[in-house]
Order: structure tokens, then sequence, then C-alpha cells
């Protein structure tokens, strides 16, 4: 009934070697680059060349990137978690938010932070492309980009978080945005019981990229003494 | 002065306060531009609520596809439509819905 | 079945198609992919190619190329025309920048296969 749509908008799990399967080790330097890796340093060097930029803003943007992680999302939501007043800036703007704890954004995206209550449970995904919050995320993972979620998180938003394991009851509404302007989402997820003796540190560890996206809750397993 | 007198005196420019106010109800458009767009087909000529003015202005996002990078700035709107309205055959629940940001001429007042 | 539909509704349109499982697949981006990446991100900064510019410019490879090449795949691809068709660079100077490019890494083997 459902049929894959191969020609659409479909992608490769792993972006290289089709045409072999080995594990992701370290690129030798026998190995010689492909033709898109020899693209993207062609139009660098070139655009280096006629100082259109920099060649350490290259350097400096992966750097940049590197440092985007889940954890930075993590402490966000953390937080907001202690944090009332922290929490109500942070949902009223939430790229402001993120800015008062350190995290910068280098593009021109805003960030609405959307909360997870025992009424409401939302999911973010951007069916046109890839849209994410990424100054505050990192990169987002490969099952985001590809056609399966795009396509169905709007259409079968509880049937998609069945596939990761989450069972959203019938009485909370489920609110899906579909990134798609100049405004990316942070899930504030529910924090869970049990939790009121941990750290803020010990909170953020406990936030997974997941969990932000809207895809899972945030667990807590209190272990035994 | 108070703030209601000085906005009566003040003459804003054409653009600058939103057309759409939170809680309006709007129809999202049904035209077919050819090219570059950004409201989904999926989402053509629905009903939806004005949730939130994204009050940073900004360019037409179909236009700085084509390399507009300033000036003709706009307004942005977060719409909450109810899954029922896209979906004829939604399988969820009756109070599950979408958002989706729309720039301010792919919306209509109804 | 008209044609209209090919213009109407573009590839990367796919909000409500069917759709299989999702496969939780993840990878660690490639050095060239995180090259491409920053590369997307200064472009953008200097507004030489602007992000909603890379969308388009990857909307009009066509739905098969966009089935076939991989994301970043994509994204060097787009770029490549977009700056042609801005005049910022010409399709034989990239060409030549390639070659020189490749060749570069065939030399830098060599002399260390040389060296070895």
């Amino acid at each position: 009934m459902h049929s894959e749509d191969h020609n659409q908008d479909h992608d490769h799990p792993h972006d290289h070697g089709r045409e072999h399967d080995h594990p992701h080790e370290e690129i030798s330097i026998t190995e010689a680059p492909g033709y898109y890796d020899v693209m993207e340093t062609a139009v660098r060097e070139l655009l280096v060349e006629r100082k259109l930029f920099g060649p350490d803003e290259i350097r400096r943007q992966i750097e940049v990137l590197d440092s985007r992680t889940p954890a930075l999302g993590a402490k966000v939501v953390a937080r907001a978690w202690v944090d009332g007043d922290f929490r109500k800036r942070l949902l009223e703007d939430g790229r402001k938010g993120c800015e008062e704890l350190g995290i910068t954004f280098y593009d021109d995206t805003q960030l609405i932070v959307l909360e997870n209550t025992p009424d409401t449970h939302n999911l973010i995904v951007c069916t046109l492309c890839s849209c994410y919050p990424r100054p505050v995320l990192g990169l987002p993972p490969d099952w985001y980009k590809l056609k399966p979620y795009r396509s169905r998180a709007v259409y079968e938003p509880r049937a998609v978080l069945e596939e990761f394991g989450t069972h959203i009851p019938n009485d909370v509404e489920i609110v899906v945005s579909d990134s798609t302007a100049l405004v990316r989402y942070l899930v504030l997820p529910m924090r869970p019981a049990g939790t009121e003796n941990l750290t803020e540190e010990e909170l953020a560890s406990l936030v997974t990229r997941d969990a932000m996206i809207g895809v899972v809750p945030v667990n807590y397993q209190k272990r035994a003494a | 002065m108070t703030s209601q007198s000085i906005a009566e005196t003040v003459v804003p420019a054409l653009g600058e306060v939103p057309i759409f106010v939170v809680g309006e109800r709007v129809r999202t458009g049904t035209r077919f531009p050819v090219g570059h767009y950004r409201l989904p087909t999926y989402l053509r000529g629905k009903l939806g609520v004005v949730e939130r003015v994204i009050p940073t202005m900004a360019v037409d996002n179909e236009e700085e596809g084509y390399g507009r990078n300033a000036g003709s700035k706009g307004h942005y709107y977060r719409i909450a439509i109810p899954m029922s309205e896209i979906w004829t055959d939604y399988k969820g629940q009756a109070s599950d819905g979408l958002r989706i940001e729309v720039f301010e001429n792919w919306l209509e007042r109804i | 079945m008209s044609s209209e539909i090919l213009v109407k509704k573009l590839p990367n349109d796919i909000g409500g198609d069917a759709g299989g499982k999702i496969e939780m697949v993840e990878h660690e981006l490639l050095p060239w992919e995180k090259r491409c990446h920053a590369l997307a991100d200064v472009l953008d900064f200097h507004k030489i190619i602007n992000t909603e510019e890379k969308r388009r410019g990857v909307e009009a490879l066509g739905s098969e190329m966009i089935g076939k090449l991989s994301y970043y795949e994509r994204w060097i691809v787009a770029f490549s025309n977009i700056l042609f068709q801005k005049g910022i660079l010409t399709p034989g100077e990239l060409a030549t920048k390639m070659a020189e490019v490749e060749s570069r890494y065939l030399t830098d083997t060599a002399l260390s296969k040389a060296n070895g």
C-alpha cells in the first residue's frame, strides 16, 4: 500500500563508498579523493584565490561546527528545568535564551523553544529539506534528513513516534512543527519524575538529542543504592 | 505623551505593522508558483489560526532563493492547522495539529 | 497524466507522501563533507550563496540527481551551478582546477611511495 519511491529525494545511509562496506575508519592517504571531494576542494581553492573569503574562514567554521553538539541543547534544557525565570525568557525568545548561556547563533535563524507538557507533545521536522537548530544541537542525524521521517512525521506522527518506541496517550495532543523558514525549533522535554535531587549537570546528562527533536521523552532510572 | 497618543500621531511605513494578529483566522494560498517555494503543497488552501507573529522582519524566502539578500522585508507567521484539516484520513487524535511559519504573501484573511 | 505536476510539486516537497520504515541511520561526516558544510556556512555568511539559494539550487538538480546523489554531493554540485550562473566561476575554470587537484593528489602519492 505504501511503496517507497526511490526516485524522490533518496539518500544513502552511508554518504560515501557505495562500492564498499567497510566500517568508517580513518581515510588512509592512499585512498584517492572522490569526484565530489575534488569538486569541493577545487571550488574552495578558486574562491579563496579570488579573495571571496579567506582560507582560515573554512577552518574556523569547521571548529564552530565541531563545537556544536547536543550537549549544548541539554544545558539549555537543564537550566530551564531548574530556573523558572530562565524558562520563561527561553520560551519567549529561544535564541536570546541560548545566547544568555553563551551559545552564539552564527546565522540569521531564530529559535522557538517548544515545551512539552502533560497535555502537549511536540515533534520537529523539516519536510522540504533539513532545517534543524544547528547552532544549539549540532548537525542532524541522517534519518532526520531522509524521506521516511520527513514525509510521515506530518502525516502520521503517532506511528512515527511508535517507531522510536514512544507512545503518546490519546489525551495528549501532538503538535508537529514543520520548519520551512527562518525559525528553528528545540523541544523542551518534560523533566522526568524522581530527579528532584539531581544537580543541573546531572540533569543535562539525561537529555538526549532525540528528546530535543521530540521523538523520545527524557527518561530517568534511579540507580539502586 | 502616552503610547496610545504617540501611536495616533506616528504613521508607520507600509508593511511595518504586521498584517495579521495572533488569533486571527487565515487560509493558506492556493497558487502553484513556478520555481522555488516554501509552503509545501500539502498545506495549500488550508484553514488555520495565527499562533505567533515572528517579530524579526525578513526577506521573502522565495525571493531569497533567487538572490535577494536585503530589502522588501515582511513578516512571517506561525500558523496552527489541525491535522484533520490537512488529511481527510488522519488517524491520530482530533486535537493533533501542525505548525508552520508562512510568509505574509501566502496568507489570506477569511 | 499532465506534466504540470512536475512544475507544481518540487522533488523535495514530500510532506505527506508515502514513506517507508524509518531507518535510524546516522554517520560521522567525512572530512570533505564537513568542509562542504563549512563552505556552505561561509558562503551564506558572505551572501555569496545564501542558504535559500542553496536550497533552490539543490531543487534545480531535478529528481533523478536528487535521488542518486548524496546530501553533500547535491550541495557541492548546486554550488558549482550557482557560481557559474552568477559569473563567479566558469565551467572551464572549475574543470581545470579539479584536474589540478587530482593530479596534485597523484603526485603526492607517487612522491610518498617513492620516499616510502
